[in-house]
């Protein structure tokens, strides 16, 4: 836990520069994010907030947007540090309905603004396009939101028609738990719903399998021996192997044919940002694959 | 064995043949499995997954069952505690520490070499555990304690490591939960191998055995070399449960199950118990697997196997309790300990407490290592750490005194809150909360996790209370409720969606969700619980001499059994919501007070609330501060302090 401490008190130092209140008369609005999805919604319109949570996982899994080292990381989502984020006196504080345990004790520290994203069983990406607006108009921008909705709508029906020559293929969205198991984006995903706004079909019809604990035996992805397979974010280091000598993985229609597009890590409860990155990230990979086969 | 018992087993054999012919026709049609054999190339990818995922799926269910039983059968036989499973040895939290160290900071040797890592760590663990044994010839009550402490350490350990480095989810859930799909043979090959090696070694020392089962004096009379034949069994024991830890992950109760069903169908003498208990886990866990696989098919709904043992486990335990034969352990003569000065004590909780509340409001990490805060910034920061400050207190004199009480009624040191299952009712309160509903907000989860703790409390008291409520079957009964919540628990993970998250944070337990409402609450429910429990103290001085002596000196065991319980159960159902449901306070506070010599039921009692809250408050400072920002869990904290002194004060003293 060596370079932890100085990050540590990097962290704090900071906090207590910031809490300082002089720097408060005519600042722009002070913004802490505690769900992703919202601290994305924030960036994408332009905005950078003074904290936002789990930024080393953050950094490492969503990759985009580009935080400034500067933002505070409050700890972890599922546990904010109250205690700091009391200290940075933040004017308002973002979070969604996952976040209804600490609404309380985040309420007291700052208004609050929650945004649903996630709702089993419905398709995330409409949720949030309407995040955008929300938030938008919550913070005065709201002419940055229409004109950041109508480059996002540009940009997926670009990727569309660069997609559509794939059209004819289904396609499995999956992320590799380990080296028996993949947690599978169905509809009702960021990637499944952006899958089906490019066009493509996706070869999993059910519901998505995503927790924390990848949930679906590999065997699973044999049901449509026609689909290609789309790894999204890195496999994990311990299961490599596992996966390159599985007899099953390796009898895979997809994988014997060589259709298999590995893609790099994408926040799988992020919110346009994710969503847009998965589509560009697949593009790009699709026509490489194109070109080189 | 009895006629019922052997129709038990080939009705679960019988059906899960059916659901596994079922599974595997259903994959490729019997008049087509001629060619199964043929290299994977030639075959078609229907034909290799019945042959290389459900053929070794269904064998890897029994290897494993067997292994488990066998481990479970050993560690029963050779504790002499019915409650004893791999678990309990601290051995699948010692693989479970040395997989999350090896993948934090070598992951390239965990690809490959899992088996390895885990067997280490398990070995550790176990060594550890043995080493302390060892000192006092490896007696039962003190290996097991032992075991249970360096496997909450290395759980907390674990848990504090990765989220140190801000990885909250791989934290809570660390590796497969008990997942038993395959991919080849290869898992079998080397499970069955280890299976059948440790299977011969144990079977050469069952007439030994046979010996132990007469008490370590008589034993030793006899000129049997304890020590030796103890490391064996322990030696096998800890190898087989290692070894399924890592081929499979954690597979839970199938250890406790099956020696306690061979046991319940009358099976007396250790071979027999040896001898039957693979079978009967083998049988357990394929029927389990089996269940699991068809309610894949019909309803999309994977729960991993591990947990699902637990939840049929749980209940086939608490239907068979009342049929359990307590185990005829001889008693040792007990220790005396010797009686410390009160007074200095006293004035050590004294000065600690003052100490303690200064450093928790005036203290702070800061931009260079610690800082003292101002008055201003004292202040600033008050209203958000006396709450916490103050619960967590209470929930520590809670768990702690209820730890004294359960500890002194049952006369076993393994007694603590969490193992009589009223912290899994809690969760299961919890649960169903937030199942049912969904937008309650904190008061509706709060009285539902409430509820569950005062209806876990009930079922165990209703199970134990059957007969005269001895101290093997009032745990038994609340290790089946822990095990059963923590299944349900863990298959909603796996369904995974705003609940999970909510569960994970609630398993999580961090001071930090404290309110001032809810501080308060907790400051009054502790002083009430312990002026009653002080009240009470007669009774708890005569219950650990056995209910004649009490029955003699005219006290209603069954009553006073009864108001004890309810007590302990709110105690813990509210302190628990707090704190999570893992924390090691209640079983710690008690045995270092009663080490210390506070050995009178009220000096006890007092003694365990004072300590309980400081270990509670003190932990809560470190959880907030050791890897600030990113706040540990409470519990897990909380354990991390208390577990190595108790480790090493049982090593010390003789």
């Amino acid at each position: 836990m060596g370079p932890f401490v100085s990050r540590r008190e990097l962290l704090l130092g900071a906090a207590l520069l910031l809490a300082a209140p002089m720097a408060r008369a005519g600042a722009p609005l002070r913004i802490a994010a505690i769900d992703w999805a919202m601290l994305e919604t924030l960036c994408a319109l332009g905005l950078t907030p003074v904290a936002a949570t789990e930024l080393i996982q953050f950094r490492s899994d969503a990759v985009e947007p580009d935080l400034p080292a500067d933002v505070v990381d409050l700890g972890l989502r599922g546990s904010p540090n109250f205690e700091l984020l009391h200290l940075l006196r933040p004017d308002l504080i973002l979070i969604s309905p996952f976040y209804v345990r600490h609404e309380a004790a985040l309420g007291r520290i700052a208004p609050l603004f929650s945004l649903p994203f996630y709702v089993r069983g419905e398709p995330p990406f409409e949720k949030a396009l309407a995040a955008v607006k929300a938030l938008g108009e919550r913070l005065g921008r709201s002419d940055r939101a229409e004109a950041l909705l109508k480059e996002i709508v540009g940009e997926i029906e670009g990727f569309r028609q660069t997609l559509a020559p794939f059209a004819n293929r289904s396609t499995y969205i999956v992320n590799i738990g380990d080296a028996r198991h993949v947690r599978v984006f169905g509809f009702d995903s960021m990637f499944g719903d952006m899958l089906a706004r490019l066009g493509l079909p996706n070869a999993w019809t059910d519901r998505s399998r995503f927790t924390f604990a990848a949930p679906v035996s590999i065997e699973n992805l044999a049901a449509d021996p026609d689909a290609r397979i789309v790894i999204v974010s890195e496999v994990p280091v311990e299961a490599r192997s596992g996966l390159r000598n599985s007899i099953i993985w390796n009898s895979l229609e997809p994988v014997r044919k060589g259709r298999v597009i590995q893609l790099a890590n994408v926040n799988p409860y992020g919110g346009v940002t994710a969503g847009l990155r998965f589509a560009r990230l697949f593009a790009e990979a699709m026509l490489a694959g194109d070109r080189r086969g | 064995m009895t006629m019922r018992a052997w129709s038990f087993l080939s009705a679960s054999l019988l059906a899960s043949l059916m659901l596994f012919a079922l599974a595997a026709s259903s994959q490729v049609p019997f008049s087509q499995w001629g060619d199964l054999l043929a290299p994977p190339a030639e075959l078609t990818l229907d034909k290799i997954i019945l042959a290389y995922s459900l053929f070794p799926r269904a064998a890897v269910a029994l290897v494993a069952g067997a292994a488990l039983g066998l481990s479970g059968a050993l560690l029963q036989q050779f504790l002499r505690n019915p409650l004893a499973d791999p678990s309990t040895l601290g051995i699948s939290a010692g693989a479970q520490l040395a997989i999350v160290a090896a993948t934090l900071y070598v992951p390239e040797i965990v690809d490959g070499h899992r088996t390895l890592v885990a067997l280490a760590g398990a070995a550790g663990a176990a060594a550890i555990v043995f080493a302390l044994g060892w000192r006092r010839a490896f007696e039962p009550v003190t290996m097991v304690v032992c075991g249970l402490l360096v496997g909450v350490t290395a759980a907390a350990l674990s848990a504090a490591m990765t989220l140190a480095r801000g990885e909250y989810l791989m934290s809570l859930v660390t590796w497969n939960g008990g997942s038993l799909s395959q991919q080849d043979w290869s898992v079998f090959q080397s499970l069955g191998l280890e299976l059948v090696l440790l299977g011969l070694f144990a079977g050469l020392l069952i007439r030994p055995m046979l010996v132990l089962g007469l008490g370590d004096t008589s034993a030793r009379s006899l000129g049997v070399n304890l020590g030796g034949i103890r490391f064996a069994i322990a030696a096998i024991a800890t190898a087989l449960a290692g070894f399924v830890a890592s081929a499979v992950g954690l597979v839970s109760f199938v250890g406790l199950a099956a020696p306690a069903f061979v046991r319940a169908c009358g099976a007396r003498r250790p071979a027999a118990i040896v001898a039957l208990s693979p079978l009967a886990g083998a049988l357990f866990l394929w029927l389990c697997d089996s269940i699991v696989q068809t309610v894949a098919r019909a309803s999309s709904e994977n729960f991993p196997t591990g947990a699902v043992t637990a939840l049929v486990g749980g209940p086939l335990l608490l239907w068979l309790l009342p049929k359990v034969r307590s185990m005829e352990v001889p008693h040792e003569a007990r220790e005396s300990v010797h009686r410390g000065n009160l007074k200095i004590a006293f004035a050590a909780f004294l000065v600690l407490v003052p100490v303690l509340v200064a450093i928790a409001f005036v203290v702070g990490p800061s931009g260079h290592g610690w800082k003292i805060l101002s008055w201003a910034e004292t202040l600033d920061l008050a209203p958000l750490r006396w709450p916490r400050l103050l619960a967590s207190a209470a929930a520590g004199g809670l768990l702690a005194v209820t730890g004294a009480i359960l500890q002194r009624m049952t006369g076993n040191a393994m007694a603590s809150p969490e193992v009589v299952g009223v912290s899994g009712g809690a969760g299961l309160g919890f649960a169903a909360a937030l199942t049912f509903a969904p937008d309650g907000g904190t008061v509706v989860v709060f009285t539902g996790a409430g509820l569950g703790a005062l209806i876990a409390m009930l079922a165990v008291l209703v199970f134990a209370s059957r007969r005269h409520l001895p101290p093997e079957k009032l745990l038994l009964a609340g290790v089946a409720v822990g095990s059963f919540s923590s299944a349900v628990l863990s298959a909603l993970l796996a369904i995974g969606d705003q609940r999970s998250w909510q569960i994970l944070s609630w398993l999580g337990g961090s001071a930090s969700t404290a309110t001032p409402a809810t501080a308060i609450f907790l400051g009054i429910l502790s002083l009430l619980v312990v002026a009653a429990a002080l009240l009470l103290s007669r009774w708890l001085t005569i219950l650990p001499f056995g209910p004649s002596i009490a029955l003699s000196l005219g006290l209603s065991v069954r009553l006073s059994r009864v108001l004890l319980l309810l007590l302990s159960g709110a105690a813990t159902g509210a302190a628990s919501l707090l704190v999570g449901p893992l924390s090691f306070v209640g079983l710690v506070a008690p045995h270092i007070v009663l080490r210390a010599g506070l050995v009178t039921a009220p000096q006890h009692l007092a003694g365990s609330f004072l300590l309980g809250s400081i270990l509670m408050a003190l932990a809560d400072f470190g959880a907030r501060t050791a890897t600030f920002p990113y706040e540990l869990p409470l519990g897990l904290f909380a354990a991390l302090v208390g577990a190595p002194y108790l480790i090493w004060l049982l090593g010390r003293h003789r």
